[in-house]
């Protein structure tokens, strides 16, 4: 039996290429996984064996006609379940979409799929992504493959523990917040948020159009790094996509960083709730940062203190507007017996939507309407060029700055359930970037002493510094030497 | 049909009545569907009227989950394009603003629109108003112009077409159920909002009909009101002459032509007045009206105006138009209507009235040009003249426009040219004319066919007149004698012995010479 945990997205397609095994056997491997360890995790809303069998059928044919093989041939990936594909159901983890079936693709689905992956399903999520821990899922919670009574963090809790349990070796996310690096620290996975524009957005179901952007899970950078490649670059069908040369990557993940700028960011080190194994787990990055050669320093960003609440009134006034295309009357939940129109929008949507979903449309609502407009939106547009200055002042000295991701471990299941506010806290190291609009990863750094949880270091750059964070990632990895396989699952095996 | 006159005639009668006291402010909304272009405003959908319910729809016109609109540039050029034929400010940096509110026929429950920064702005029209009914002009019979000045011009999406089934007349009271229809949903409409300078009916509508001439001189609509992808809203309140503060306004819709544009606002300025003449208040809603009962009737009242709670685009990045930019759409700007009008005039000596009427329709502009040209600068004034009378005359009865008609600019040019160069009477160009017009022949084949060419043979002439001058001794004498007028009596002799092909030019200058010589 092929174990997934232990092999790298690079060592499959080498391993396909070469006849070691079939991309139909990887996928076997791939679905057997999920078949032992879904009950636990549940970290997938629909496995797809059909669609896998079929990519891979197509891999193992490329091979035998000895054609030149994709980057990512017969490589077992999911995505979160807010993007599109034929096939499938996009349900958003909502009532709303439970039946919904993708009538096209999105645009970094079929990217990755065209550069020779295996799509193995489709992942749990915060409702609409709104969430930081996966239990705003109308279909369950996903549940931490490092401690099954933890979340995995959210929005896309499910494509981070389907990633960290090995039942693919690739998910995308999506990451309007911190969606996916907040999951990719709680769970041990390399998580990389790429710079607005640079993945095409179309076909993922909008939660905040000037926020969201795609991102892929990997449990190896340079994973990430090759998965990055294959969705990225402009689409003409999503008009805020950047038209830039394309860009390899991996190409920087062995330069090292001697020389590298490296700012550790202490104003956000020393932010309340930011629990101290984290905070010491940053300063312990610069360190070793320093040790690897770079020129480490340290900034502030100021502004970033009003990134949380700048960020509640932007999201989710842009998702109230998103989602009131989900009104029962061209697809999705309808109540059968409405008495008129109104009624049929109010009923549909008060059903289909969970209570953390209805918060946001009002709230978002609220601070749209007239005369409340300029003392939120227009404030909150301040704060947000704000912080982008800031982001821009400290990129003047810096080439990346350090951060905590998250600034706790993965909590408890239902232990923030109740507290939108301290959920909403989960995220105040990561709302800043997408405000700003440039890239982050989250990159596993070690467990904690206590509880054997992963910590991750969030590794921030300018707008289209992929290449440099990947590089500074990479070399972090490897002086890291972390663990990725959660024991737990090695004892469900 | 004469009684249906009369009614209107007393109508007339009545605004005019109105307008002695009253005073109309009314500014308009003009909704035009860009239905030249090739694809919707967002995605790759084509533009066409009607067809087969929701068969030209892609996931972005139909607000599928994850779908992104993408900006369609030519309806941008377009739109700015409009904004320089009618005198406006094109911003140099825009972007489109979401307009939220819920409706069945929006796949996206908000429409993609502009708000405080629509493409153009502060243009204006100047129109010239025929002789009209009531003040503010005190000789009501002269013609004036007015300007109308516009305070914007955005461009944002359509709408699908609701189907209500079950009622009356597809509305929706009492209908069980309805339908919708997405083929419209995203097309490209432009909204241009003048500002309240409009007096009178007959202002609104040439002000809309000049308009609609612009929008079909630029190619940018078929401008079809009945089909919908021209739409005029009129806002109108009216306020005692002489009075500064605007009155209560009403919001008036479904005005299908331009006719019924005139009507509409008739009708609701009488009845404003007569409200408030009878201690009545207006009320501000939005009125429906009603061309068959010639009435307004309340659709629905401000109380229930949404809040729109626009915002910025956020899947789309503001749009900056560089001076230079602007300058090349500028430079695409075809010759605009007055311009012609005034080239008509002076370089082909047309009568200013000639030329405008000519100019009010893009199709007998070209086709008078066209013929122009091949009879000549000189003959352009015969061909305007057979175009105005012969030729209009002859469409109105067929019911059909010039581009529709099988008479083409070459074959009246010919027609011009027979009669410059006397092969036939201008009395015999309009028997040629009905039978071109009839069988679509060219007129020199008609004019050979039919035996009809005039002779201008002094030979042959001179030989019938001596043989008429022969057979009326009598006449002779008495012409000779000082009875000059009886030389009719001769050329009408003379023509009934050539079957009126003579010339009567050459019959009169040989009867002058071999009777008074």
């Amino acid at each position: 039996m092929i174990d997934l945990s232990r092999l790298s997205a690079t060592q499959i397609r080498d391993g396909v290429a070469d006849g070691v095994f079939s991309a139909r056997e990887v996928t076997e491997a791939a679905l057997g996984r999920i078949d032992a360890l879904e009950p636990h995790i549940h970290a997938f809303n629909q496995v797809t064996p059909e669609l896998a069998y079929e990519a891979a059928a197509r891999i193992d044919e490329a091979v035998a006609s000895d054609v030149v093989l994709p980057p990512l041939a017969g490589v077992p990936v999911a995505v979160k379940d807010n993007m599109n594909l034929i096939g499938t159901r996009t349900t958003c983890s909502s009532r709303m979409l439970e039946n919904y079936e993708s009538v096209y693709d999105c645009t970094a689905v079929r990217r990755l799929l065209d550069a020779g992956a295996v799509p193995v399903g489709k992942c749990n999520l915060d409702e609409f992504a709104f969430g930081s821990s996966t239990e705003n899922s109308a279909f369950g919670p996903t549940r931490n493959p490092w401690d099954l009574d933890r979340v995995p963090g959210g929005s896309s809790g499910g494509s981070a523990a389907a990633v960290a349990a090995g039942m693919a070796s690739i998910s995308l996310g999506s990451d309007t917040g911190g969606s996916i690096r907040q999951p990719g620290s709680l769970t041990g996975t390399v998580a990389f948020k790429p710079t607005y524009g640079r993945v095409s957005r179309y076909g993922c179901v909008a939660f905040a159009s000037s926020l969201d952007q795609i991102g892929p899970f990997a449990r190896t950078v340079e994973d990430a790094a090759i998965a990055l490649n294959a969705i990225s670059g402009h689409d003409p069908m999503d008009a805020t996509s950047a038209d830039r040369p394309a860009e390899d990557f991996t190409a920087t993940l062995t330069d090292g960083v001697a020389g590298l700028r490296v700012g550790v960011v202490t104003d956000l080190l020393d932010a309340d709730g930011c629990a101290p194994e984290v905070r010491d787990t940053v300063r312990a990055a610069a360190e070793t940062f320093a040790a690897l050669g770079a020129e480490v320093g340290e900034v502030e960003l100021p502004s970033t203190a009003h990134g949380l609440s700048a960020y509640y009134v932007i999201a989710p006034a842009e998702a109230s507007s998103n989602l009131a295309r989900f009104d029962g009357i061209r697809y999705g939940h309808r109540v059968p017996d409405a008495e008129d129109v109104l009624d049929l929008y109010m009923r549909s949507r008060a059903e289909g939507f969970g209570p953390e979903t209805i918060r946001r449309i009002m709230l978002g609502t609220y601070v749209l309407s007239a005369g409340y407009y300029d003392a939120y939106y227009g404030q909150a547009q301040k704060a947000r060029t704000l912080i982008k200055q800031d982001f821009a002042s400290a990129f003047e000295r810096f080439d990346v700055l350090l951060t905590p991701t998250s600034p706790t471990v993965a909590f408890g299941i239902g232990e923030k359930a109740d507290d939108p506010l301290a959920m909403y806290l989960s995220d105040i190291y990561t709302i800043p970037v997408n405000l700003a609009g440039n890239c982050a990863v989250s990159v596993p750094a070690r467990l904690s002493e206590t509880e054997r949880l992963p910590i991750g270091l969030q590794i921030v750059g300018d707008y289209f510094a992929e290449p440099t964070v990947m590089r500074a990632a990479a070399a972090f990895e490897a002086a890291a030497g972390f663990d990725t396989t959660p024991p737990v699952v090695k004892e469900i095996q | 049909m004469s009684n249906r006159k009369e009614v209107r005639a007393v109508a007339k009668d009545r605004l005019a009545e109105v307008l002695q006291t009253w005073e109309a402010v009314i500014g308009l909304e003009i909704h035009t569907e860009l239905t030249t272009l090739a694809t919707k405003m967002f995605c790759g959908c084509p533009v066409a009227f009607g067809g087969e319910p929701n068969t030209r729809v892609c996931p972005v016109c139909l607000g599928m989950p994850g779908a992104l609109p993408v900006p369609n540039e030519a309806a941008i050029e377009a739109t700015v394009l409009a904004g320089l034929a009618t005198n406006c400010r094109i911003a140099a940096w825009s972007q489109f603003h979401r307009k939220n509110y819920f409706y069945p026929d929006m796949p996206k429950d908000y429409q993609i629109s502009q708000y405080d920064l629509p493409f153009c702005e502060d243009g204006h029209l100047d129109v010239d108003i025929g002789a009209v009914y009531g003040p503010p002009q005190p000789d009501q019979e002269s013609d004036y112009a007015t300007r109308i000045g516009i305070t914007r011009i955005h461009l944002e999406e359509d709408t699908g077409k609701m189907v209500h089934v079950g009622g009356s007349e597809g509305r929706i009271a009492g209908a069980t159920h309805s339908l919708v229809d997405f083929n419209r949903a995203g097309t490209g409409l432009i909204e241009l909002v003048t500002e309240p300078d409009i007096r009178t009916p007959e202002e609104a509508r040439r002000f809309a009909q000049k308009l609609r001439l612009i929008w079909l001189c630029l190619g940018i609509s078929d401008c079809n009101m009945e089909e919908g992808s021209m739409r005029v809203d009129a806002n109108v309140s009216v306020r005692r002459r002489g009075e500064g503060a605007l009155g209560v306004k009403a919001e008036v819709k479904n005005m299908n032509s331009f006719k019924s544009l005139h009507d509409a606002l008739a009708h609701e300025i009488v009845r404003q007045a007569e409200l408030l003449e009878s201690n009545g208040t207006v009320v501000q809603e939005t009125r429906h009206w009603d061309a068959g009962a010639k009435r307004t009737s309340s659709l629905r009242s401000k109380e229930e105006a949404h809040d729109y709670r626009y915002f910025p685009e956020p899947d789309m990045v503001p749009f900056e138009f560089a001076p230079e930019w602007v300058e090349s759409v500028r430079a695409r700007l075809p010759e605009l209507p007055d311009a012609r009008k005034t080239r008509l005039a002076s370089d082909l000596g047309l009568p200013v009235h000639d030329a405008t009427v000519l100019t009010s329709d893009l199709d007998m502009a070209d086709f008078f040009e066209e013929a122009a040209r091949i009879a000549g600068p000189e003959r352009a004034r015969q061909v305007s003249n057979i175009m105005l009378n012969e030729l209009s005359m002859h469409l109105n009865a067929a019911g059909i426009g010039v581009a529709a008609s099988r008479i083409s600019p070459a074959m009246i040019a010919e027609l011009v040219g027979l009669v410059d160069e006397g092969a036939i009477s201008s009395k015999q160009a309009k028997d040629v004319f009905a039978e071109m017009a009839e069988t679509g022949e060219a007129p020199g084949a008609i004019v050979e066919l039919r035996g009809m060419k005039q002779v201008s043979d002094t030979a042959v002439i001179e030989e019938v007149v001596e043989r008429v001058i022969a057979a009326n001794p009598g006449q002779v004498a008495q012409y000779q004698g000082g009875k000059a007028g009886l030389l009719g009596y001769f050329v009408g002799q003379v023509m009934r012995e050539m079957g009126g092909q003579a010339n009567p030019a050459v019959v009169n200058e040989v009867l002058k010479g071999k009777l008074d010589g």
